[in-house]
C-alpha cells in the first residue's frame, strides 16, 4: 500500500503506511503494535482523558496521546521506552487504586481490559493504604443492565455511545473530580434498541447485562462469527456459546450474541433484537421429529424423509405443479433457496411454491430494517416470486411442505386448521415448537441460522457467506439436508450445487 | 507606583460609571481603532506592546488574536473570562468593581482586530453583584452608542452577553469555560483543534482574561511603545498584582511588569506585620510552585518567574508567615485540587484524591519520609499527564512544598 492518500510513519523503528486521517493508536495496530487505551473507541469520537495510550513522539517534549494524534509523513513514534511504560504504569496503578478488585465475581474477568494491561503493563504491589471510595454495586440503569460503579473507569464509551449513536443520551457523568460517576438522569433510565451495545463497549466490568451476570465465564465461552438472521441487515455477530460446564456434558447453550465489527454493514453496533436472538436459538425449541404432534421415538428425520419422498413421487408427474403446494420463508440461505427452486419450480417436484415470513415492524433508521427476515434480496436473486401463502391454495393442494412457522402468525388458527385438514399429506420442517406441529403428519426439527452455513444478501445486495458458529442439537438436520435428502430421492442431480 | 492618570484602576468604588471613565478619556481609544485604524493594524499594535495575557498562561494577547481565521464564514465570538478561581487571586474582580468601561472598552478594541460580533463575558457564580455592575455598564455603553450595531458611526458592532458561572474552578480553563457556557459539564476539551479556530460553539473564538483586555485601550490611546516601556521587553505594562497573607498591606497593586517581587512585598504592601517574619511565598496564585524568604529576588514577570522555578501565573501572590503549618498549607493545597479536579482524566481524578488522602492519613495517624517519597511521586504520575493545565498545576506547588520544606514535613509527621 503507497501512493496517494496513504502516510508513511515509524513505529518502533518499524515502518508503516496508512490511510491518511489515521491516529497513531490504529496505525500502530496495523503494524500489529498494541497501545493501550481505554477511553479510545474505533466507532465513537476521540477524547483522549484516559491517559493510557501516551506514547513519545520525536520532537514533541511530552508524552502525546495516540488516539488523538493523526498520522503524518515522517512520524517517528516510540510506544514501548521507558517514559511511556511508566507513563503506562502509574494510570494503570490509578486506576486500579480506587478498583474493588472483585475479578473472581465480575463477570468482565477474562475479556478485562484493566486486567489484560495490568498483566501486560503493570505488576506492581498495591500503594494505596487509604480506604478506597464505596460505590453503588448494582445500579439497575434500564433494559436490565447493571452498573457497577467501583469498577467503572470512566472512559465516557457509554455515554458517548448514547449521545453520537442512539442519539438518546440516558447516561451521563455526574459530580466531580473522584465522586465522578456514570447516571441515568431521574426517572430516565436507558431505553433503546442499541443498549446492549453498552456492556460490548465497557472496557470493564461496570455495565453488565443481567441476563449473563454470574452465568459463565468468558474463557469458556466459544466465540464464532455468524450473521444476524432477525433482520435485512445481516449485522456481523459472534455467537459466543458453551459445550459442558458449567451444565452436563454435551450440554451446549449460547450464553449470548456480541456485537461483532464490519464496517460495510454494522460498523461495531447491532441492535437489541439481534442481541436477544439468542433467545431464538434457545427458547422454544423442538428438537425431536413429531408425528400427528406426538414424540415419533426411533424414528431418524432420514428415515421419515423417505416418507416425504414418497408422498410427492405419489403425485402423477402432470399433476404435481397443481397439487403439490411449499412454503418457503426468507430466512432460508441462497443455498437452500436455489435447492428448493430445483425441487419445487423447474424440478420433478415442481408444485406451487408460497412463502410466509414474520410480518415486518418498524425501521429504525439505524441498523433495522423494517424487514425483519435475512434473505429477502436472495429470495428474488434466486428468481422467486414470492407469493404469500393463501390458505385455499393450500387446501387444495395433495402434498404440502412448510418450512418455518412463520405461517402461523399470518392467520387465524382455526383457518390454518380448517386448511391442512383438507391436505392429505403435510409436513413441517422447523426449528421451534407451534401450533402447526400437531397439524401436519410429520414435524421435522431443523437449525436455526447460527446452526448453519450459507449465504444470505442483506438489503443493501451485499452477499455474505457465514458457517456454522456452533453444533444443532443432535439429530437435528438444516434445511438444507433436507432439501439435499429430497433431491436424492427423488432422482435429481446435485450437480455443483452441494451445499454440504 | 505608576503615576495616577494613566492607571487602569481609579482609587474609588464610585467612579466605575461610563460619565466618570469618559471623563478619564474613556472610550477614546476603541474610537480612534475603529474610525481610524484597519483591525490587521490593531492587532499589530497590541501584539507590539507585547501584551501577555494576565489569567496565568502568560500567551501574548496580540498573537492570540491574529489566529483567528479571517475570511471563515459564520460567527466568531470573543469570550471574556471573568472565572478568577485561582486561590490568592483577586485582581480582575476590581477591575469589574472600579473599571467596567475599561473591560467594555478593550472588548471592543479586541473583537474590532480580531473580527469578532459577540461576546461572552463568563464571570464566576461568587461574582454574581459584579455581574449585576457589568450589566449596567453595558447597558450604558449600548445607550451611548458604544455597543450594538455600528459603533461610532462604523459599520462594526458588537454584542454582549454576561453569563455566570457555577463555581468550579476549572471553568477557568478556557475549553473548560466553552464546554460550560455551552451549557455542558465544565471539563477540558482535546486541544487541538485550538478555540481560535473551533471554539464556542464550534466557531473560531478569543478567550481573554478581564485584565488582559482592560489593559488593551491604553495600547491604542497612547501606542504601543508606551505600553512596552512600562513593563519588559517581551512583557509589556504594568500589571495588577494581589498580595494578600502576611502583610501590613494586603491588597492590589499596579505596578510595572518586573517589579522585584521583593518590592512588591516589602515595600508596597509594607512586609510582614510586626513581630512576623515571611516563611514563604506563593508568587502567582496557588498553582505557582512556593518559594523561601531567600528566594524572591527577581523581577515580576513570565520569563523571570519560570526561571526561578515558579510561575507568575495570576500575580496573585501569597504571603505565609511563621509560625504557619506547612503540613496545614500542603494539606490546604492538596484539598483544594482534589476538591477541584473535573475528573475527566485518570491522573489528575485519582491522583489529586489519592495525595490527599495520604496528606490527611499523615496528620491524623502520622508517617515518615516514605510517604512524602510517594506523594511525590504521585504528583509525577499526574504532571504532564492530563488534558489540560490543571494536573501541572496540582502537581507542582505540591512538590515544591515537600522539596522545600521537608525536614518540617517530616517532624510534623513525625508520632
Amino acid at each position: 500500500m503507497s501512493g496517494a492518500g496513504t502516510v508513511g510513519l515509524t513505529i518502533d523503528g518499524r515502518p508503516v503506511r496508512v490511510p491518511e486521517g489515521t491516529n497513531v493508536l490504529r496505525a500502530a495496530g496495523q503494524a500489529g503494535i498494541a497501545i493501550p487505551h481505554f477511553c479510545f473507541h474505533p466507532g465513537l469520537e476521540v477524547e483522549g482523558h484516559c491517559r493510557m495510550c501516551l506514547v513519545e513522539i520525536e520532537g514533541l517534549p511530552k508524552l502525546e496521546l495516540s488516539c488523538a494524534t493523526l498520522v503524518r509523513e515522517g512520524l517517528s513514534v516510540r510506544t514501548s521506552t521507558e517514559r511511556v511504560r511508566q507513563a503506562r504504569r502509574d494510570v494503570l496503578e490509578f486506576l486500579l487504586a480506587e478498583h474493588p478488585l472483585d475479578c473472581p465475581i465480575c463477570d468482565k474477568a477474562g475479556e478485562c481490559l484493566l486486567q489484560d494491561y495490568y498483566d501486560l503493563h503493570g505488576r506492581h504491589a498495591g500503594r494505596m493504604i487509604e480506604p478506597r471510595e464505596r460505590r453503588e454495586k448494582k445500579l439497575a440503569i434500564g433494559r436490565k443492565l447493571i452498573l457497577d460503579r467501583e469498577r467503572c473507569v470512566l472512559c465516557t464509551r457509554c455515554v458517548r455511545f448514547l449521545r453520537a449513536y442512539t442519539r438518546t443520551g440516558e447516561l451521563g457523568i455526574f459530580e466531580r473530580g473522584l465522586r465522578s460517576e456514570v447516571g441515568i438522569f431521574e426517572g430516565r433510565p436507558v431505553d433503546n434498541g442499541y443498549s446492549g451495545n453498552l456492556v460490548d463497549i465497557c472496557p470493564v466490568g461496570a455495565i453488565t447485562a443481567e441476563d449473563f451476570r454470574f452465568k459463565t465465564r468468558a474463557w469458556f465461552l466459544a466465540k464464532r462469527p455468524s450473521v444476524c438472521p432477525h433482520c435485512a441487515r445481516g449485522c456481523a455477530v459472534s455467537v459466543e456459546s458453551v459445550r459442558g460446564y458449567p451444565l452436563a456434558d454435551g450440554v451446549q447453550r449460547v450464553y449470548r450474541i456480541t456485537a461483532r465489527e464490519n464496517a460495510a454493514v454494522n460498523g461495531h453496533w447491532i441492535c437489541d433484537l439481534g442481541r436477544e436472538g439468542r433467545r431464538d436459538i434457545e427458547d422454544g425449541r423442538r428438537v425431536r421429529l413429531l408425528r400427528q404432534g406426538a414424540p415419533a421415538s426411533g424414528l431418524s428425520w432420514q428415515a421419515a424423509l423417505t416418507e416425504v419422498a414418497r408422498a410427492l413421487r405419489q403425485v402423477p408427474g402432470p399433476d404435481r405443479a397443481e397439487r403439490v403446494a411449499v412454503v418457503l420463508n426468507s430466512r432460508m440461505t441462497c443455498e437452500e433457496l436455489d435447492l428448493a427452486k430445483r425441487l419445487f419450480v423447474s424440478g420433478p417436484g415442481s408444485g406451487r411454491v408460497f412463502f410466509a415470513d414474520r410480518r415486518p415492524g418498524p425501521a429504525d433508521g439505524l441498523l433495522l430494517t423494517a424487514d425483519r427476515v435475512p434473505n429477502g434480496r436472495g429470495v428474488l436473486e434466486a428468481g422467486f416470486e414470492p407469493r404469500p401463502a393463501d390458505l385455499d391454495g393450500l387446501a387444495a393442494s395433495r402434498v404440502l411442505l412448510v418450512f418455518g412457522t412463520a405461517l402461523a402468525g399470518l392467520h387465524d388458527p382455526r383457518e390454518i386448521a380448517r386448511s391442512f385438514a383438507a391436505v392429505p399429506e403435510k409436513f413441517l420442517f422447523a426449528a421451534h415448537a407451534g401450533p402447526l406441529d400437531k397439524l401436519v403428519d410429520l414435524a421435522f426439527p431443523v437449525a436455526v441460522p447460527a446452526e448453519k452455513s450459507g449465504t444470505y444478501v442483506n438489503i443493501e445486495g451485499i452477499r455474505q457467506s457465514f458457517s456454522r458458529a456452533f453444533e444443532p442439537p443432535r439429530g437435528v438436520p438444516a434445511e438444507g439436508e433436507i432439501l439435499i435428502g429430497l433431491v436424492r430421492s427423488l432422482g435429481l442431480s446435485l450437480g455443483d450445487l452441494d451445499a454440504r | 507606583m505608576v503615576e495616577s492618570e494613566v492607571r487602569l484602576l481609579p482609587d474609588d468604588d464610585r467612579s466605575w460609571r461610563l460619565e466618570a471613565y469618559l471623563r478619564r478619556n474613556g472610550y477614546q481609544a476603541a474610537r480612534r481603532a475603529l474610525t481610524t485604524m484597519s483591525p490587521e493594524a490593531v492587532v499589530a499594535e497590541v501584539c507590539k506592546a507585547q501584551l501577555r495575557g494576565r489569567g496565568g498562561a502568560g500567551f501574548p494577547a496580540g498573537t492570540k488574536w491574529s489566529f483567528v481565521p479571517k475570511d471563515a464564514a459564520g460567527p466568531k465570538y470573543l469570550c471574556v473570562n471573568a472565572d478568577e478561581g485561582e486561590p490568592g487571586t483577586f485582581k480582575d474582580r476590581l477591575v469589574l468593581l472600579r473599571a467596567p468601561h475599561a473591560l467594555l472598552e478593550g472588548m471592543l478594541i479586541a473583537a474590532y482586530g480580531a473580527g469578532l460580533r459577540t461576546a461572552y463575558v463568563y464571570v464566576r457564580a461568587e461574582y454574581a453583584g459584579l455581574a449585576a455592575r457589568l450589566d449596567e455598564a453595558i447597558a450604558e455603553a449600548r445607550a451611548a452608542g458604544f455597543l450594538g450595531g455600528r459603533v461610532f458611526g462604523t459599520g462594526f458592532g458588537l454584542e454582549v452577553v454576561v453569563h455566570l458561572g457555577a463555581g468550579a474552578y476549572i471553568c477557568g480553563e478556557e475549553t473548560a469555560l466553552l464546554e460550560s457556557l455551552e451549557g455542558r459539564r465544565g471539563q477540558p476539551r482535546l486541544k487541538p483543534p485550538f478555540p481560535a479556530t473551533v471554539g464556542l460553539f464550534g466557531a473560531p473564538t478569543v478567550i481573554n482574561n478581564v485584565e488582559t483586555l482592560a489593559a488593551v485601550p491604553q495600547i491604542l490611546a497612547r501606542g504601543a511603545d508606551w505600553f512596552l516601556g512600562r513593563g519588559l521587553p517581551g512583557d509589556g505594562g504594568t500589571r495588577l498584582f494581589g498580595v494578600s497573607g502576611a502583610v501590613r498591606r494586603p491588597g492590589v497593586y499596579e505596578l510595572p511588569v518586573g517589579t522585584p517581587l521583593r518590592t512588591l512585598i516589602e515595600v508596597h504592601a509594607g512586609g510582614a506585620p510586626d513581630g512576623r517574619r515571611v516563611k514563604a511565598v506563593i508568587p502567582g496564585g496557588l498553582s505557582a510552585p512556593v518559594l523561601l524568604p531567600d528566594e524572591i529576588d527577581f523581577p515580576l514577570d513570565v520569563a523571570s518567574l519560570a526561571r526561578a522555578g515558579s510561575m507568575l501565573g495570576s500575580a496573585g501572590v501569597v504571603v505565609i508567615p511563621d509560625g504557619t503549618s506547612m503540613l496545614d498549607v500542603l494539606r490546604l493545597t492538596a484539598r483544594f485540587y482534589a476538591h477541584e479536579s473535573c475528573g475527566k482524566c485518570t491522573p489528575c481524578r485519582i491522583g489529586t484524591s489519592w495525595i490527599l488522602k495520604t496528606v490527611d492519613r499523615l496528620r491524623r495517624d502520622g508517617g515518615g519520609p516514605a510517604d512524602l517519597d510517594h506523594i511525590l511521586r504521585l504528583a509525577d504520575g499526574i504532571r504532564g499527564r492530563t488534558l489540560c493545565p490543571f494536573g501541572e498545576g496540582a502537581a507542582l506547588p505540591i512538590r515544591a512544598l515537600i522539596l522545600k520544606f521537608r525536614g518540617e514535613l517530616e517532624q510534623a509527621a513525625a508520632r
